[in-house]
């Protein structure tokens, strides 16, 4: 029982950061991107790469893999954040949709649909870490360094010219905002450390594989992010959770025909992203009530 | 658009405060608009136009809705760009600049449907207007940080805002907004104004605080231009009236020249 | 001769996604909804003409009626009961395209839950393939789709040139201000936008379900292929989208042609990064004013 709930803590502070760091760019910039699972799996599968065949040392696949998710999410900021919103939301399916191809296709990268196996153990400063209470208190500690930069940032001038942007991008270029390029970092910040969640899951399953990377996860974080709450520190926490303990909750209703469970966690979450968005559009632990985006 | 016009109220002195009235000729050329034309899609929306700006000069455009006041504005803060014509703003082309650029050159603007940050406070809408840069973080350290506290403090107080400081932009009365709509553009040290119906809907109360407010940036060497059908406005703090209809500019002259016009005068009230 | 081969299918999937994409579009254009839930409709038309004819055993016209019936009505409810309420308080791209996509996700699981996850096709006489000339099979649902959509197509330029409700449309895509002046309520029209982008998937959805088959998942697929149309056509552009589905679809298979199956929906989005890279305004749209 102890491992379940172990197992589950990880994965939901794994989800935790991802859905803090898409909240990063769909909450304070307003860019709402399809595409978050691809740089979750550029971050596992640089980090599995890198702890195989360079060093597993914990600082060292980090970094690398950050370095390689902001590099590919230049690919998707610099076209897409020239136009108009709806592009961009176009553009990131595309590059989700061609990510899932080239994850399955390029196999020595990913494995192929068999994904990488026999990751190693990631170490710390020489100390491998392979009990999952280390994993949880390694991933807690990311965690909230992550909420601690995304915090301060919405703090500083860069994230009120976020928020500029994200209420008005025509006042906000009135006002001498490059918008361009202050978008483009915000992507780039966020898919960097989205790509922490992927090498943390990479070691922690030490076996991934393109499943965890798809359409789906892209899908699943934005729940996370607009069920919780768009613009909160708090609210893409509580959706990481809830959603996270769906499924199990789910087992508990006897009457739920158990082969139906993945249908119906995807329908209880697409209803309350309809019905947030008629009554409560800011999400559960919205900043302002009955207000909107 | 539909509201009522505002009684116009005389004032005592009948000179404009920016008292520049019969010397426009002589000032510098802000923004010189050559020949500016613009169509969407077979309709065309401004032909031809040419108007010059000189500074310390409040300049108003006057005409019936759709007459293109608006985007002649858009295309003087790149918003839209022109289908022919030039911009030449202090004598260098504005055309095929992005409206930041030009916003950092020195034109504020305000929307007509005001466009604040909606869901940032009072506060936030003047502070993010000093910060331009897209840098993590401001330059200037901390005595740049305190100067512009010390900015959006005297702005809030000149506005009237001071007590809705932390009050978010989409809580504010329809007049607040307004104001916050001109106190974004005072924190950004611009030289040329282009304001778009800024007195629409205000109560006389507000009127009379905006008049006040604008003569005394007019005063400090602030260029305006404005956008607006307030009659009071046309006749009491304008140097110059432009009078635009569809699309084309019919004159450019002083005020009273304009409102002695007879063709002039029935088309401007003849859209009332 | 499999390119051939390839470029028939392409010709009847482009022209499917044709008139998926001319559906978005409408709507978006008239309504600027982003009604990503344009892939359920097509997918529940899809479903309930493979259930009317293979499961009830209807006549094929009841099941085409049926199809089209559902369609209509599903787009109207949505627009009524969804994005009505959304649009009264602020509706803004991002909170309408969230409600959407919500849709889309439980019409696509609950479809799934009653029907079944797996591929299902129906046959009719029509859809029996033969040889036309060596090597090449043709089945008459080949030529019937494309046809039907050149039909609808210029049933749509009648409708949107001749009809004052259909003037009014294009009005509302090209100006929202000139509307309130054609006195026509946007509400109103919002609707016929609905009714009309959603009867347009109908043919696309039975010749789906009748001829390659579909899954739950057929919507979403359909879906993304006509956000991708819609864009590298020229947003509001109801002949760029046409003809962007069209390339689109060719491109599609004669992909399969050199590269396998897997790389068909890669090679559509490298189609539209390419697009938005190059010419974000698509084939024939206006300048992108933000």
């Amino acid at each position: 029982m102890t491992a379940y709930i172990l197992n589950l803590l990880v994965l939901i502070s794994v989800y935790a950061i991802l859905s803090t760091t898409l909240n990063f760019i769909i909450g304070y910039a307003g860019i709402f991107s399809l595409a978050h699972a691809v740089f979750f799996g550029i971050g596992g599968y640089t980090a599995a790469l890198v702890a195989m065949h360079v060093s597993p040392e914990f600082f060292v696949a980090i970094p690398i893999a950050m370095a390689a998710a902001a590099g590919t999410s230049l690919l998707l900021a610099l076209p897409a954040l020239r136009v108009r919103g709806e592009y961009f939301v176009a553009a990131s399916l595309g590059l989700q949709v061609l990510a899932v191809t080239l994850f399955s296709e390029w196999k020595s990268f990913t494995g192929g649909i068999g994904g990488v196996i026999g990751i190693p153990s990631v170490e710390l400063f020489g100390y491998p870490v392979y009990k999952p209470w280390q994993f949880l208190i390694i991933s807690l500690i990311c965690l909230a360094i992550i909420i601690v930069i995304i915090r301060t940032l919405v703090h500083t001038s860069f994230g009120r010219s976020l928020k500029a942007i994200r209420d008005s991008e025509s006042a906000a270029l009135a006002s001498g905002k490059n918008i361009t390029v202050i978008k483009t970092l915000s992507v780039v910040l966020s898919s960097s450390l989205a790509a922490v969640a992927g090498a943390l899951y990479a070691f922690y399953m030490s076996f991934i594989n393109v499943e965890s990377f798809m359409l789906d996860t892209s899908v699943l974080v934005m729940a996370m992010v607009i069920i919780g709450g768009t613009a909160t520190i708090l609210g893409p926490l509580l959706g990481a959770g809830l959603l996270m303990l769906l499924p199990s909750a789910l087992t508990y209703l006897w009457f739920l025909p158990q082969t139906e469970i993945g249908s119906i966690q995807q329908i209880v979450y697409g209803l309350a992203m309809v019905l947030l968005m008629i009554f409560r559009p800011g999400g559960i632990v919205s900043s302002h009530p009955g207000g909107g985006k | 658009m539909n509201e009522p016009l505002i009684p116009v109220q005389k004032h005592s002195n009948p000179a404009p405060d920016s008292g520049l009235t019969s010397s426009t000729g002589e000032q510098e050329v802000l923004l010189e608009i050559n020949n500016l034309s613009k169509n969407f899609g077979g309709l065309q929306a401004i032909s031809d136009v040419s108007l010059s700006l000189r500074a310390g000069i409040v300049t108003t455009l006057v005409g019936p809705n759709g007459a293109g006041k608006t985007t002649l504005f858009n295309m003087i803060t790149g918003h839209i760009q022109p289908s022919e014509g030039d911009v030449r703003w202090q004598g260098e082309s504005l055309i095929g600049k992005s409206p930041w650029k030009v916003a950092r050159g020195g034109i504020a603007r305000t929307f007509q449907d005001l466009r604040l940050f909606t869901h940032m406070t009072v506060e936030e809408n003047i502070l993010t207007m000093m910060e331009p840069g897209a840098w993590l973080w401001q330059l200037g350290g901390k005595s740049g940080k305190a100067r512009r506290y010390d900015k959006v403090d005297r702005i809030l107080e000149r506005t009237g805002l001071t007590d809705k400081r932390h009050t978010r932009a989409l809580d504010l009365a329809y007049a607040e907004r307004k104001f916050l709509s001109l106190a974004r553009i005072m924190a950004t040290d611009s030289r040329l104004w282009l304001l778009d119906e800024p007195a629409s809907g205000l109560d006389p109360n507000s009127y009379n605080l905006f008049l006040q407010l604008l003569r005394e940036e007019v005063k400090d060497g602030i260029t305006v231009c404005i956008i607006e059908h307030n009659l009071d406005i046309v006749v009491n703090i304008s140097d110059r009236i432009a009078f635009l209809d569809q699309g084309k500019l019919l004159a450019d002259d002083e005020p009273e020249t304009i409102l002695n016009d007879p063709t002039l005068a029935a088309i401007y009230f003849g859209e009332r | 001769m499999l390119f051939l081969q390839l470029l028939a299918n392409g010709l009847q999937v482009g022209a499917i996604y044709a008139l998926t994409a001319a559906g978005f579009s409408l709507i978006f254009g008239s309504t600027k909804i982003f009604h990503f839930a344009h892939g359920a409709t097509f997918a529940i038309a899809a479903y309930l003409f493979h259930f009317a004819l293979a499961g009830l055993g209807m006549h094929w016209t009841f099941a085409v009626l049926l199809a089209a019936v559902s369609a209509v009505v599903f787009g109207i409810l949505l627009d009524r009961l969804m994005y009505a309420p959304i649009q009264r308080h602020e509706g803004s791209f991002f909170t309408v395209f969230v409600a959407s996509f919500g849709i889309g996700i439980v019409v696509q699981n609950l479809l799934g839950s009653v029907f079944g996850r797996g591929f299902m096709s129906v046959a009719t006489p029509l859809s029996n393939s033969v040889e036309v000339i060596p090597g090449i099979y043709l089945s008459p649902l080949n030529g019937l789709a494309i046809v039907s959509a050149i039909i609808c197509f210029a049933a749509l330029h009648l409708f949107l040139t001749r009809t004052f409700v259909g003037k009014g449309m294009r009005a509302l895509s090209e100006n929202p201000e000139l509307v309130r002046t054609f006195g026509l309520s946007p509400r109103r029209l919002s609707t016929y936008a609905f009714a009309l982008g959603s009867l347009l998937v109908v043919p696309g959805a039975i010749f789906t379900a009748a001829g390659t088959g579909i899954n739950p998942a057929v919507g979403h697929h359909v879906m993304l292929i006509s956000l991708a149309a819609t864009i590298v056509g020229g947003i509001g552009s109801l002949r760029g989208a046409a003809c962007a589905g069209l390339l689109i679809g060719v491109a599609e298979n004669l992909a399969m042609w050199k590269l396998g199956t897997q790389w068909s929906e890669a090679i559509t989005f490298a189609i539209l990064f390419f697009f938005i890279i190059f010419k974000p305004s698509g084939f024939f749209g206006r300048q992108t004013v933000s």
